[in-house]
Formats: C-alpha cells, sequence, structure tokens
C-alpha cells in the first residue's frame, strides 16, 4: 500500500521541495557562503575565512548588546506575553460577561501593522503633547513627564510595552484547542465536585502543553524578526539600549554597506533560533500525547 | 558504497551551488553592467528615426507629503509633455527618503540599479564604487549648453579624478528662520557671533518661549545644521573639515566644541521631545508658535503659508537669517545619476535627466519647489516673490554671506549620518563625552566599506 503510494507523495511533495530550495535553501546557502567574505554593494565577495566570526565575539560590542537585547525579548515574549495569552484564553473559555466583545477588542493590536502600532506609541508617548505625560502633568506640581523612548531608564521597558501585552494570536490558538477538549471531561470533573479553578489548573492547563509550547516558539521566534516598531520608536537607542539583531544586521548590511558581516550575524541569529526551537520541543515534549 | 556516493554526490552539488550563488552575487561587475567604462551617446547612431519610446526606470521618493512632490509631479509631467514620444519614463513611488535609500542600495548589490538614480546618502558612492554608473563627461561635452546651465561649481562638486558621475540640481543655501515676534519680544535680533547665539537662547527662555526647534531622530537634520555650522566657523580647521569630503577623522578640538554646544542646545534650549524626534515633530514645532528658531532651507517657505501645517498670517512673522560669523551652509545636491545599462537607455537617462536639471528643469523647482537653481539665470518669477516675500529675504541673505560650508550630510559616510540618532542621546544622558562621541563617530566611519 506504502509502496503503490510512494509515487503520488514524491509527486506531491516535489513542487513544494522545489520551492523551497528555490526560496530558502538557496538564500540560506548564499548568507552562509557569503559571511565568510568581505564584500559590499556592488563589488564581488572576497574570501576572508572566519575573520568576520573573530571579529563578531572578540570586537564589537554593539554585536553584543543586540545579542543580549535580542535574548532578554526572546525570554520575555517566551514567558510574560505567552503567560498573558493563556490566561486571557482561560478567562474567555469561560464565556462569562461580554467575552465575544472581549475578544474582539483584544484582537485590535495584532490586526495593526508595526509601524502603525510604533507611530501610535510614539504619539501617546510624545513629552510635548502626548497622552501619557499630559495625564502626569495632572498630578502633583513638578513636571515628571519624561522622554519615554529615549530616557535610558524607560526606552527598553517603553519599546517592549509596545508589544509584549497583546498575545491575542496566542489566546486564539489556546482558545482554540481548549475547544478541543472533550466536555466528557469537564462534566466527570463537575459531578466529582471539581471547582471551575480546579478544573482550569489540573485539566485544562496540562492538556494544553503542546500548543503553549507552539506558542512559546512562535512567540520567541517572532523576537528574532522584530524590527520595525523598534525603528519607529527608537531606531534601537538612546546609544544601543533597544538595538537588537535584527536592527544590526540592517545597519551593517546597509548603512556599513558590509554585506558579509552582516550575513554573518545572520548565520548567528539562525542559529540562534535553531538552539531555541530545539530547547523549547524537548522542554515541553511537542508531539508526544501522553496525557 | 552507494551511501558514500550519495554523500559526495551531495557535498559536490552544495559546493557547485555555493559557488554559483557567490559568483552570482557579484554579477554587478559583470561587462554588462561596466557603466563607467561605456561611452555616452553611442546609441545615438543605431537608433532608426521612428520607433517605440525607450522605457526608463525611474524611482522617486519625492510623493504625497514631501515637500518636492509638486516640483517632481510637474518635471515629469512637462518632460512627458515635450519627450513623451522618445522616451518613457517608468517612475515607481517610495514614499519615504530612507526606504530609498534602501532600496537603492539592496538594487545596487545585485547590480542592477535603475535607469535614473538620485545619488543621495552614500548611494553615489555604491554606484561609483560598484561600477554601476555613466559619467557625464561625454554627455556635457557635446552640449555646452546644458554645461553652463549647471555650471562649473556645481559640477566641480560631483567630480571625481575627473569625471563628473552626477548632475546637481539645485543649490542648497540653508540658514535658520525665526520668529521675528518672539525675537521682538525678547527684545533680541539674528545673532552675528556664537556667544551671541547662546546669549539670545538665555534670553528667548527668559522671555516664555522655547527657543530651538531641534530633533535627532531620522539624521537629525536641523541639530546637525547648527552643528555644521558651529564646526565650520571655528577657524581655518573648521572651515576645512566641513568641506572635506568622507572626513574620517572627527576627533577635533572643532568638533568637540561644536558636540558640548550642541549638549547644551539639547539640554536646556529646545522642545523636550527633540531627542529622538522627527523632522515633522521640529517643523511642527516652529509653524506652530512652539518655538522661536528653526535651522532649514527655503524649501520650508511654503509651510509658512500652509494652512495645514501653520496658523493664518504666520509667514509674516517669519524671519530668515545667516549664521553667525556672516555665514552660510552652501552646497550643490549630489543629483542625478545615470545607472542605465545600454547605450540605448542610457541615452534615454541622459535625456530625463538633462530636462530635470536644464534651466527649465530648474524653473520648474523654482516655482513648484522653493529650489534654488543651479544657475544664476534662473530667477524666482515676479508671483513667486509676491506670494513669497520670504524667498527674496533668503536670495539677499545667501548673497551678503561670506562664509560658505557644507552640510554634515553631504560630507559624512552615510553610516555616520544614521549614527547621530543614537549617539545625540548618550551625549546628553551624560554616557558619553563629547570626546567619546567624537571617537565613536571616528570609529563608525572607519566601518564604511
Amino acid at each position: 500500500m506504502v509502496r503503490k503510494n510512494r509515487g503520488y507523495i514524491t509527486l506531491f511533495l516535489l513542487p513544494t521541495v522545489a520551492l523551497f530550495i528555490i526560496v530558502y535553501a538557496v538564500s540560506l546557502v548564499i548568507l552562509f557562503g557569503t559571511s565568510f567574505t568581505e564584500w559590499s554593494a556592488g563589488r564581488s565577495p572576497v574570501f576572508t575565512g572566519l575573520a568576520n566570526y573573530i571579529k563578531l565575539f572578540t570586537d564589537d560590542a554593539d554585536f553584543r548588546q543586540s545579542a543580549l537585547n535580542t535574548g532578554i525579548w526572546v525570554v520575555l515574549q517566551s514567558t510574560v506575553h505567552v503567560a498573558i495569552g493563556t490566561l486571557f484564553a482561560v478567562i474567555l473559555s469561560m464565556k462569562e460577561f461580554y467575552w465575544k466583545f472581549a475578544r474582539t477588542v483584544y484582537m485590535f493590536p495584532n490586526i495593526i501593522s508595526g509601524a502603525a502600532v510604533g507611530m501610535l506609541f510614539l504619539c501617546m508617548l510624545n513629552p510635548e503633547f502626548g497622552a501619557v505625560n499630559s495625564i502626569v502633568r495632572l498630578f502633583g506640581n513638578a513636571d515628571y513627564s519624561q522622554n519615554w523612548f529615549m530616557d535610558y531608564a524607560t526606552a527598553f521597558l517603553s519599546v517592549t510595552m509596545t508589544w509584549l501585552p497583546y498575545a491575542a494570536v496566542v489566546t486564539i490558538l489556546i482558545l482554540a484547542e481548549i475547544a478541543a477538549i472533550p466536555e466528557s471531561l469537564f462534566e466527570s470533573a463537575r459531578i466529582d465536585g471539581a471547582s471551575n479553578f480546579k478544573i482550569n489548573l489540573y485539566i485544562i492547563i496540562p492538556m494544553l502543553r503542546n500548543i503553549i509550547g507552539t506558542c512559546v516558539i512562535l512567540s520567541g521566534t517572532s523576537m528574532l524578526q522584530k524590527m520595525d516598531i523598534i525603528l519607529m520608536t527608537t531606531g534601537g537607542g538612546p546609544g544601543n539600549a533597544t538595538m537588537n539583531l535584527p536592527i544590526y544586521i540592517y545597519k551593517t548590511a546597509l548603512m556599513d554597506n558590509n554585506f558579509g558581516y552582516s550575513n554573518s550575524v545572520g548565520v548567528f541569529l539562525i542559529g540562534f533560533g535553531l538552539i531555541f526551537v530545539l530547547l523549547c520541543r524537548n522542554l515541553f515534549r511537542i508531539g508526544s500525547s501522553e496525557h | 558504497m552507494r551511501k558514500s556516493l550519495y554523500k559526495t554526490g551531495c557535498t559536490l552539488a552544495g559546493m557547485l551551488m555555493l559557488t554559483m550563488s557567490i559568483t552570482a552575487c557579484g554579477s554587478g561587475n559583470s561587462a554588462e553592467n561596466n557603466g563607467a567604462a561605456a561611452t555616452a551617446g553611442s546609441g545615438n547612431a543605431a537608433a532608426p528615426a521612428a520607433k517605440a519610446p525607450v522605457k526608463i526606470s525611474y524611482l522617486t521618493f519625492r510623493v504625497g507629503t514631501h515637500a518636492s512632490a509638486k516640483m517632481e509631479e510637474e518635471q515629469i509631467k512637462q518632460f512627458n509633455a515635450k519627450y513623451g514620444n522618445e522616451v518613457e519614463v517608468v517612475v515607481e513611488e517610495i514614499p519615504s527618503d530612507a526606504a530609498y535609500v534602501d532600496k537603492i542600495k539592496i538594487l545596487a548589490a545585485s547590480g542592477d540599479v535603475p535607469d535614473v538614480v538620485m545619488g543621495k546618502d552614500g548611494i553615489n558612492d555604491v554606484l561609483i564604487k560598484g561600477n554601476l554608473a555613466t559619467p557625464f563627461n561625454d554627455y556635457l561635452d557635446k552640449d555646452a549648453e546644458w554645461k553652463a546651465a549647471i555650471g562649473e561649481d556645481a559640477l566641480a562638486s560631483n567630480t571625481r579624478d575627473g569625471k563628473i558621475w552626477s548632475i546637481s540640481d539645485q543649490k542648497q543655501n540653508i540658514g535658520y528662520f525665526y520668529n521675528k515676534e518672539m525675537f521682538e519680544k525678547a527684545g533680541i535680533k539674528p545673532a552675528e557671533t556664537w556667544d551671541e547665539f547662546m546669549s539670545n537662547n538665555e534670553k528667548l527662555k527668559a522671555a516664555g518661549f522655547v527657543p530651538l526647534a531641534l530633533m535627532t531622530g531620522e539624521n537629525a537634520w536641523t541639530s546637525n545644521l547648527i552643528l555644521a555650522a558651529m564646526i565650520g566657523t571655528n577657524g581655518d580647521n573648521g572651515k576645512a573639515f566641513m568641506n572635506t569630503l568622507h572626513p574620517t577623522d572627527f576627533n577635533t578640538p572643532e568638533m568637540i566644541k561644536a558636540l558640548n554646544m550642541m549638549k547644551e542646545l539639547l539640554e536646556k534650549y529646545t522642545t523636550k521631545d527633540a531627542l529622538g524626534a522627527g523632522y515633522a515633530n521640529a517643523a511642527n514645532a516652529f509653524s506652530q508658535g512652539k518655538a522661536a528658531m528653526i535651522a532649514n532651507g527655503p524649501w520650508m517657505i511654503g509651510d509658512f503659508s500652509d494652512p495645514a501645517k501653520s496658523s493664518e498670517g504666520f509667514d509674516a512673522k517669519v524671519g530668515v537669517a545667516a549664521y553667525p560669523d556672516n555665514s552660510l551652509i552652501s552646497t550643490y545636491e549630489v543629483g542625478y545619476m545615470i545607472g542605465a545599462k545600454t547605450p540605448e537607455t542610457r541615452d534615454a537617462a541622459e535625456k530625463f535627466i538633462k530636462f530635470k536639471t536644464g534651466l527649465e528643469g530648474q524653473t520648474i523647482a523654482l516655482e513648484y519647489g522653493n529650489v534654488m537653481p543651479v544657475s544664476s539665470e534662473v530667477q524666482p518669477s515676479d508671483a513667486l516673490k509676491e506670494k513669497y516675500p520670504i524667498m527674496v529675504e533668503s536670495i539677499t541673505v545667501a548673497q551678503k554671506t561670506q562664509l560658505h560650508y557644507r552640510t554634515l550630510d553631504s560630507i559624512v559616510y552615510p553610516n555616520v549620518t544614521d549614527a547621530w540618532k543614537n549617539l545625540y542621546p548618550k551625549l546628553v544622558a551624560g554616557r558619553a563625552t563629547a570626546e567619546e562621541i567624537a571617537q565613536e563617530l571616528t570609529d563608525i566611519a572607519a566601518k564604511n566599506k
């Protein structure tokens, strides 16, 4: 039977494999290959061996700061962001009060483009005319308003707040998983006298392990591409306080005109992403279904 | 055995792919793109008399709310009316200066630039180094009228090793605009020395006004104009620095002194949102009467009577002044370059650029974009003078100044221009001294490839 279907399987897989090779594999080979070269726009790459990588790990403070910021954001996104999304999903799954309205409102920031959200926050936090500082000025005699995005003390958190609480995608994925849990399980638990809290804690959450693991991977890896909002709000500043690896890649390639070095950072970013995904897969035992 | 053969095959295929990929990436230097070696005008001989218009690609950022959008639209419209049967300009609109620069650089990396390119913000360097542009020497040698319309100085500013790589479409004479009402209330007049300039700031502040509309986001434009003036007026070394293309050493006493002065301005004499603000914020602060001064060029004049940007009658309150020490930023734009690869498209690109930068194009730019022409033959019409009296004032101020220097944007590497947005906050927050910022600028310039 398997042998009979093998031809069809190969036939249907071919377009995907071909697309993968053309779109991803070739790009990856170019990225990896040119990361060992000195290459700037309009010129041919010149092989320089491990020079880019040696410089990257020994003599580049901006890279270290970018990698650190990226790491912190990945951790925050995989924990706080996913926790907020999960909590919201569990609350919404109870289908109480105006849950459909709440779900729709919660979805809004996720359907607006990153650039527009950045612009919105820039206006809200503007020290001259922003709503937040206007409210701050209403209290007390002294003017406590400040330049949230350009103050070293607040910049990192201000940028983080533009995406961290808006976990609608996580909520929707988890809501779908909750909906797939057989109703008979809840009924049995209720017959045994379990409260809603205990049902959530001992039945729903353990059964969500797979999907939470998937959400952690999705949320964490989204931080490996985060660029638009940061560019709109702080541009990586003040200094390099909010610089991350994608912005560093952009700056090295397009501002320094150093594509070879930029690609070595790209290779590091891919490696970082792969390790993160593998760790999450093992941690959440994604794919196994022992419950 | 089969397994080992399979592994060897895969390895060979991978190596082949890598080699092909790298070779493909470097195709920017192929014979086809050997633009610098091409001779201009070679397409004329082969061109038949009647045939379909030659298509040329042109990307522009002067669209939408851009100050020069009207000018661009009018130039293309008039070009089409005159030469539409010979050349078809395929316009792609990029609604952001920064996005335009990024896109051209990415295209240059693959050796595929548009036929007509505006060489701003380091694009000219990339195209010249990558052998992706055709110099204008042959074209200009055949057309004395066009050469005269641009002028020797403008041509010299874009000449390297005897090759004219781009044609300037405008001269930038940049001083600063001030709010006459606020100046009167503070009892001051435009400063003649930097001490007086700082004292004016203090007097304006004491009178309850914010003295300066500064911004450090984007390319820190309005702040860096003042920084350039501070450096350019600081003796012969300062003037020389501000007229040097691609300075690599920023560790100079002039730069350090100017950075310290800028720190004071950003700390004490500007709006609270100046750190990180974009051009629009600074322009708005001045046009809405929230700040007394803004450093900027004549293209802003139209905004003062635009009801969407300024209050009614605001244009009557605006005066224009030179920087202290009777000095002014005076520089030629990089202008347009030929990126076309075939003789036919090169000739068509040259025709389009000639129209834009010739007397007709300069007139349109002046009338529709308040852009200073490079030729003295092009003068503002009576209607324009009546509509924008401050334009006449700007020209008079420019004629009276004796000391001239360029903008920082026009002399430094693009990665230095990009760095200001992160360095100014560092300076103001006290995370780095002026000396350390100067060293960082030097290091950043050294990173440019």
